[in-house]
């Protein structure tokens, strides 16, 4: 540290007449002295805690708590306002997750139609031409109207169906509008039904084989 | 000694398993033949013979809206000709007398019209077969107008070929295409013995849709 002449420091501390220094302490007496009145000029920084009171009490008073009313209207108001997403993926994981959730429902779509060892596919059709529906009513289920009906997707009459059986025989009926029983004419095997009609006789073959 | 015929005796006689035919039949068949009903299925059990088809054959008759004395006929039809069956598989198959399956077989075969000496000949001759499909494929050679014997003859010469079960009843219908192509009855029989054990088989349904139904009682 250089040191300061006392002189001059004198000076400074007021304490001798400035008028009274050398020629060569005065320019420097006059570079202090107006340094020191920038200093105390200047003014002076406020502390960390006084500028976040200083913020607080700039910022409006907080609301009171809203009623639950209120806050699920904000929430909603929230939820409906259109509002910018950016999203940034990689492409790998979309595209990952599509092939794995159409694996899964490939793979359950293969499950509903695969017969088990002692099953097979039954197949039903009927030329029906102007009925409002058609079911089988059969052995298989309990002679129940109402639980296998046969559909006319092209409206041309002909009336299909499939249905997965336990393999053996089975006897069943078509119900045309709900109402008029019929031999299946297509069966080609029929059997006696004891009330004075004939059912039709299905053999369903297990998928396993014979 | 035979567990599962003890048991539904056990069951059909037992509250339990009245209740449980009776809440089958509920609202399915006229409240008045409920008690016939279930005193006709009381006597299969004591006869050891299936009830299920005389279950069906009720509520068969009920949704078709038969009445009364018809219905309970019906259901007694079903089982006399249960009966039947167990006598002649009784006489022809022991070994299968004690299977409701079979039972139900040979008593469906009765019901398509086969000829009781008939269906015994059959059973007798293949005692490994189980009766349904062999007898089925008689009924339906029967069917086309082919001679019985000859359409017996035809059925446990495929059997000896190497030809079981439901590939019986591809010799029925290999049969009856040599028939369509204007063969007589004895030509078909002939031509079809002359192809054996190649008889083509039927084909497998493949359907777009395939529904999976419950089964019957549940």
């Amino acid at each position: 540290m250089t040191p300061i002449d006392p002189r001059l420091q004198q000076a400074l501390d007021g304490e001798r007449d400035p008028a009274t220094l050398p020629p060569e302490l005065r320019e420097a007496y006059a570079r202090l002295a107006r340094a020191a009145a920038l200093l105390r000029d200047a003014p002076a920084p406020p502390s960390v805690a006084g500028r976040v009171m200083d913020e607080i009490r700039r910022s409006p008073a907080p609301a009171p708590a809203p009623a639950p009313g209120v806050a699920l209207r904000r929430v909603a108001d929230w939820l409906a306002q259109p509002r910018a997403v950016t999203l940034r993926l990689r492409p790998f994981w979309p595209l990952a997750v599509a092939a794995t959730l159409a694996a899964v429902v490939l793979v359950r779509g293969e499950e509903q139609v695969a017969p088990g060892a002692k099953e097979g596919i039954a197949q039903f059709v009927g030329h029906f031409p102007g009925a409002r529906s058609v079911e089988v009513v059969g052995s298989f289920n309990d002679w129940r109207l109402g639980d296998l009906a046969l559909r006319d997707d092209d409206h041309d009459g002909i009336w299909r169906g499939a249905v997965m059986l336990p393999a053996g025989q089975h006897e069943y009926m078509f119900v045309v509008d709900g109402e008029r029983w019929v031999s299946d004419p297509l069966a080609g095997r029929y059997v006696d039904d004891g009330f004075g009609r004939a059912n039709a006789l299905l053999i369903v073959r297990s998928a396993a084989g014979p | 000694m035979r567990v599962a015929p003890v048991l539904a005796l056990v069951l059909a006689a037992s509250p339990l398993g009245a209740q449980t035919l009776d809440m089958r039949l509920a609202g399915r068949v006229p409240a008045a033949a409920v008690p016939r009903i279930d005193s006709l299925v009381a006597q299969a059990v004591a006869e050891s013979l299936p009830t299920e088809p005389l279950v069906q054959k009720a509520l068969e008759g009920g949704a078709k809206g038969v009445q009364g004395e018809l219905l309970l006929s019906g259901v007694r039809r079903a089982l006399a000709q249960l009966r039947d069956a167990r006598a002649i598989l009784t006489r022809t198959a022991p070994a299968r007398a004690g299977a409701d399956g079979d039972v139900a077989a040979v008593s469906a075969a009765l019901g398509r019209g086969l000829p009781r000496p008939l269906v015994e000949r059959l059973l007798a001759s293949l005692p490994a077969e189980p009766p349904g499909p062999v007898l089925h494929a008689e009924a339906d050679l029967l069917g086309h107008g082919f001679p019985p014997d000859a359409a017996a003859d035809l059925l446990v010469a495929a059997e000896r070929r190497g030809l079981r079960g439901s590939r019986l009843l591809d010799v029925a219908v290999a049969a009856s295409h040599e028939l369509q192509r204007g063969r007589t009855p004895a030509d078909a029989l002939a031509r079809v013995r002359a192809m054996l054990p190649d008889v083509p088989a039927a084909p497998r349904p493949h359907p777009r849709s395939v529904t999976r139904r419950p089964g019957p009682g549940s």
